[in-house]
């Protein structure tokens, strides 16, 4: 480690370097997965140094306030990741991070105002009676009956099942292991008595007709599934899709202060640790000696003196997997692999994301009495049937919504305001809440996509007008500030958001699990020996779960036996990884793995 | 609106949820709470940390550095200098050398070209460099060169011997300070001005007049009154240290920054989105501080507040606390004369010089600031006095082409930030005529800078109520926490009782803008709160006084302060 180590050489001309240079691990890139890793590695004892391109660091985990006092969220909304072990190994709630639990989270309203409430007062263990399912979901007592069993077998496992899919490094495909042992089956299996491995090969949408789900509660379980991963009629995927909207539910909360708060917490947890972190600093390569990743060189543009870093044990990096052949050499990568990369399939949709600072909390018209104080959802579906949402699925993957076609207006509505004070500290007269729409979109437009942003004006009224048609006070004057960021601008800000993708790529079975990104990368190594991927296009994507650096650690520890054999009291493994040793194996070793 | 669920305990009705880790404890213990994490506040918090003390820093916003400040107003992909764009004291401030602050990743440049200023047909270009700046100017002649020579060196004297020094030392009692300044020809010198006005003092080197108008405003430009005499000495701070601004790149944010990864590494805790609402007292000690959401935290040694007088003492600390001077001080406490208007620019390329025959300056490097806008000297000192008396008698400041000098402010290619800045009353309907500033500032660059209105692609306007609104403890919009005049200065400010950071309140410091010797980042105050904590607890100050403050003390107080 950086305390007992010599100073590196270079291995180029055998000189020694300045101490300052040259760490044990550098990590390219400051988003949510970057400083994950730095936190995890740092605090193991590792030195760490992290370089991030943009002014600031957090990527999606962003806030901005464009004008006083109100924050604004341009991407990530929500923290999903409180059923994690990242939150707890590196005690983010040390470095002063705050979750305000949301008892209502939400739910989805139809254009011809049926209304479906679900989030934590849905799941709410006091109701046992089916009778009060059966209004809530508009549903027969014998579909209400099997929901309610269905989720009374699956919550006291709800945290298995969350760790079993997101926070397990995936099994390597060549190790032969079916997907009916795959973990997120084994816990299923075990506990949901209505579990069958038919639910492996389904779409979301499926999986819905199988659980006789009608709207909007259906609907709004698709969108959430969309907007935070699998599309709801890709294959394969209802298990994910099913996962992820109960992760809104059962291991989400609005981060106090917005989704920056992660990343300071995240960057303060590393910067303790003793981990350097610079900005502004764009790697321009990843310097790669006989195979072996040695460090990695900025920009000239950087603001470091010293534009050369040295890894005296690897480089992490925590940008898309499509820059992987822009920042190594071709030296080091076949063709083939640079072809295969090329080739992977980015798509999987935008948002158009609205930011609205208004001067009143918007009044549904519909139930008033679901909105008053705490019980104001944090997040609902407006405008959405499962028909209206399959048709702009449609329009979505075929570039062929138009940016101003109001018919397609589907919007996630998220108001923080009332589960964080913090979310106001403007001394405006009224009470000043941000209200953010996000509506699907295509990452591209067949004009091209400045032809979306010359349509800003126009998205924003259409939004507008959908917010009215369900909240009736949200007349023209109650708005201060209205900011858009499109595709092109998601793009803009944050380059890992190829294409305005905020998920980086697609969330489909051709590339989850043990094929994320390609199944030679799934298990975050890469051809280059030392390198690692560290990002939101690795297992299992997105949405600031730290699964990605937790997930990582498990393949460091195999691969390095200096952090084996430094592994800290802290630490906890996935009950469900695999080691290289033990996945050779094959399907002999599940029964090692332990099933929690 | 309600909060009732805003809490940090585990609703019951989740079994995923019941399981979680705690959360940040209601209740905590430190050494020292430092309130604000503005530039003093981190500053302070760096020296305590490195003095091995438990320190927490609160700060109410979303982000820490206070007048650090470098966000995406300009949304999406544009970065601005909300407040401090760049910094006075950078050749002076301590913990630029005693941190290891270039290891964070700080990078101070100061730009060859300081201040450029328009008036009539002549333009006024001031450098970095004491000859370049005689050389532009020796165009209007020789002695215009020597008089600006013989002012110039006079200030930079001035200031170096003396009140950079003295800015990181606390203050003395006026008998005291004229005594030790007694000693040396210089401190006769800054004894002399002091008493005179900058429009006096300015006038009193035979300099042309566009060459007055252009230092005028800039001794002026933030928050000093041109004819006001009895605070003569800061018109050399403000005219060399203007001329010696440096910024940093990446933006002003980035020294906050450095600060809080010193402090982080060192063991102290930042907390963001924790806004006090409590100073809690024990009979008359500060025992530690209550945020809005409840947590208390208690304090083992120290409070350290950089708010201003009437934050701390009227609305945090219980009125029994407080002695009635003090309060009766902080009540009378003078907001700043003036506040400041900014108008951001996101424009298509940089703002291009409309090439003008007669300034004979093509091919300088750019300014950091252009004076725009005013006739002559008559004009700036007429402007800053219907400033202060509430009006806007026209749109007229200073312009700064950002991303000529840090280019990382736009992060999106071919699109560039600039700034328009000029000293604005608070009380000024902004709500009923920001079209007119924004049409007015406009206008203004388009008759200097070619194609400039066409060139906007966005524009945010900063008031003095916004400034208000980002930071409250900076009251209607005062930038440095309190004007500077003869009564709030030096020993006085915030007021004798408190001027050495120093209270009535046991175990509560102060170390902002609104204690001695101001705001404007230049470190002073939080760089005496940190020594005079430390040698209360006595604990050992971490770092050796600066050669520069010993030659002060020896030359000027060889008999040690009191």
């Amino acid at each position: 480690m950086s305390q007992t180590t010599a100073p590196a050489v270079d291995p180029t001309t055998g000189q020694r370097l300045d101490k300052r240079s040259s760490y044990d691990f550098v990590v390219v890139g400051g988003g949510p997965n970057g400083l994950g890793i730095a936190a995890y590695l740092s605090k193991w004892g590792f030195s760490v140094c992290l370089v991030e391109a943009r002014p600031e660091l957090g990527g999606g985990a962003d806030n901005a306030e464009p004008i006083p006092g109100c924050s604004i969220d341009p991407h990530a909304v929500y923290f999903y990741g409180a059923a994690g072990p990242p939150l707890e190994q590196l005690d983010l709630a040390s470095y002063g991070f705050r979750m305000s639990f949301i008892p209502n989270y939400g739910g989805c309203i139809t254009h011809d105002h049926r209304a479906f409430f679900g989030g934590n007062t849905f799941h709410d263990s006091s109701s046992r009676d089916p009778e009060v399912y059966v209004e809530m979901l508009g549903v027969d007592r014998d579909t209400a009956k099997m929901y309610l069993e269905f989720m009374d077998a699956l919550r006291p496992r709800m945290r298995d099942f969350f760790r079993s899919i997101y926070w397990t490094p995936p099994y390597d495909e060549s190790w032969g292991i079916p997907k009916a042992q795959t973990p997120v089956a084994r816990v299923l299996r075990d506990c949901l008595p209505m579990y069958d491995d038919a639910m492996l090969d389904m779409s979301f949408n499926e999986m819905m007709d199988a659980l006789a789900l009608p709207d909007p509660v259906r609907a709004g379980l698709l969108l959430g599934s969309w907007g935070n991963g699998p599309h709801p009629y890709w294959k394969g995927m209802a298990l994910p899709g099913f996962a992820c909207t109960q992760l809104q539910f059962f291991s989400g909360c609005t981060p106090v202060g917005g989704m920056h708060a992660l990343a300071h917490a995240l960057a303060r947890c590393a910067l303790a640790n003793g981990a350097k972190i610079f900005v502004n600093s764009p790697v321009s390569e990843i310097i790669v000696h006989d195979g072996v990743a040695k460090g990695v060189r900025v920009a000239d543009e950087s603001l470091l003196e010293e534009k050369t870093i040295w890894a005296n044990m690897g480089v992490i990096n925590n940008t898309h997997v499509k820059s992987l052949p822009k920042l190594v050499s071709s030296d080091h990568l076949t063709k083939t692999f640079r072809q295969r990369i090329a080739d992977l399939s980015l798509k999987g949709g935008s948002l158009y994301v609205a930011n609205f600072i208004v001067n009143e909390l918007p009044e549904y018209s519909d139930a008033p009495e679901r909105y008053e104080g705490s019980n104001y959802p944090s997040g609902m579906a407006l405008h959405c049937t499962t028909d209206a949402l399959m048709e702009l699925m449609r329009d979505v993957h075929t570039y062929r919504m138009h940016p101003t076609d109001l018919d397609h207006y589907i919007a996630w509505y998220i108001v923080h305001a009332p589960h964080d004070p913090t979310r106001n500290r403007s001394n405006l007269p009224g009470g000043v809440v941000t209200v953010n729409l996000q509506v699907p979109a295509p990452e591209d437009h067949k004009d091209g996509p400045l032809a979306v942003n010359d349509a800003k004006y126009e998205i924003l009224d259409n939004l507008k007008q959908v917010l009215r048609h369900y909240a009736p006070n949200m007349t023209e004057d109650k708005y201060i500030k209205s900011v858009i960021n499109t595709p092109y601008d998601s793009e803009q800000r944050n380059m890992g958001f190829v294409g305005g993708n905020w998920m980086g790529m697609r969330q489909s079975e051709d590339e989850w699990w043990a094929r994320k990104p390609l199944p030679e990368l799934a298990r975050y190594r890469t051809p280059v020996e030392g390198l690692y991927l560290c990002h939101q296009t690795s297992y299992p994507g997105g949405l600031c779960l730290s699964a990605v650096p937790y997930n990582l650690m498990h393949i460091l520890k195999e691969d390095y036996s200096e952090i084996e054999a430094t592994t800290p009291e802290w630490w906890y493994p996935s009950p469900w990884h695999l080691t290289d040793a033990e996945g050779a194996r094959g399907r002999s070793s599940l029964s090692t793995g332990g099933d929690g | 609106m309600s909060n009732d669920s805003y809490t940090r305990h585990i609703p019951p009705f989740s079994d995923v949820l019941s399981e979680l880790p705690p959360q940040f404890p209601d209740e905590t213990e430190t050494d020292v709470v430092v309130i604000g994490a503005g530039p003093n506040g981190l500053l302070a918090a760096a020296y305590l940390t490195a003095a091995g003390l438990d320190v927490t820093v609160v700060e109410r916003r979303f982000e820490i550095g206070g007048g650090l400040a470098t966000e995406e107003i300009l949304f999406p992909g544009h970065y601005a200098n909300t407040h401090a764009s760049y910094h006075y004291m950078v050749d002076y401030l301590p913990p630029l050398t005693d941190f290891d602050m270039a290891g964070q990743g700080l990078r101070y440049h100061k730009p060859y070209g300081q201040i450029g200023g328009v008036f009539g047909e002549d333009y006024v270009y001031l450098c970095k460099s004491f000859e370049d700046s005689r050389d532009a100017l020796a165009r209007f002649g020789i002695d215009q060169a020597d008089a600006y020579g013989r002012m110039a060196t006079r200030f930079h004297q001035i200031v170096d011997e003396i009140l950079a020094p003295a800015t990181y030392l606390p203050p003395d009692p006026p008998v005291d300070l004229t005594q030790a300044l007694q000693r040396t020809a210089i401190g006769q010198d800054m004894l002399e001005v002091s008493e005179m006005s900058a429009l006096e003092l300015i006038s009193s080197y035979g300099m042309r007049d566009s060459i007055q108008a252009t230092l005028l405003y800039s001794a002026c430009q933030w928050g000093l009154s041109p004819i006001e005499s009895g605070v003569g000495f800061m018109v050399p701070l403000m005219v060399d240290r203007g001329t010696q601004k440096a910024f940093i790149q990446g933006g002003s944010h980035r020294l906050a920054s450095s600060f809080a990864r010193v402090i982080l590494r060192q063991g102290g805790l930042i907390l963001d989105n924790a806004a006090v609402v409590e100073i809690t007292t024990d009979g008359d000690s500060a025992t530690g501080v209550v945020l809005d959401d409840g947590r208390k935290i208690r304090t083992r040694k120290a409070v350290l507040s950089t708010l201003d007088p009437q934050s701390t003492f009227l609305r945090l600390l219980p009125a029994e606390a407080v002695p009635a001077e003090v309060r009766d001080a902080a009540d009378g406490w003078v907001w700043d004369k003036w506040s400041l208007l900014s108008v951001f620019f996101v424009t298509k390329g940089k703002p291009q010089w409309k090439p003008n025959p007669n300034n004979g300056m093509i091919g300088l490097p750019t300014p950091f600031d252009t004076i725009l806008g005013f006739d002559d000297t008559e004009d700036v000192t007429s402007f800053f006095d219907s400033i202060e008396k509430g009006e806007i008698p026209k749109f007229a400041g200073h312009f700064t082409v950002e991303t000529e000098f840090d280019p990382t402010l736009s992060q999106v290619e071919g699109e560039d930030v600039c700034f328009f800045q000029m000293p604005a009353p608070y009380d000024w309907d902004w709500d009923g005529r920001g079209d007119e500033v924004v049409r007015e500032v406009t206008a203004l660059l388009d008759s200097h800078y070619e194609g400039f209105a066409e060139s906007v692609i966005d524009c945010v306007v900063e008031t003095p109520k916004t400034i208000e609104q980002r930071i409250p403890c900076m009251r209607r919009g005062s930038i440095k926490h309190g004007d500077y005049n003869p009564l709030q200065m030096g020993f006085n400010r915030p007021s004798v009782e408190c001027s050495s950071s120093r209270t009535p309140v046991n175990g509560l410091y102060l170390g902002g803008a609104s204690m001695f010797p101001g705001g404007m980042v230049i470190g002073g105050p939080g760089y005496i709160a940190a020594q005079v904590i430390c040698e209360d607890i006595e604990v050992k100050f971490p770092f050796d006084r600066p050669d520069r403050l010993k030659r002060y003390l020896d030359t000027y107080f060889p008999d040690g302060k009191d």
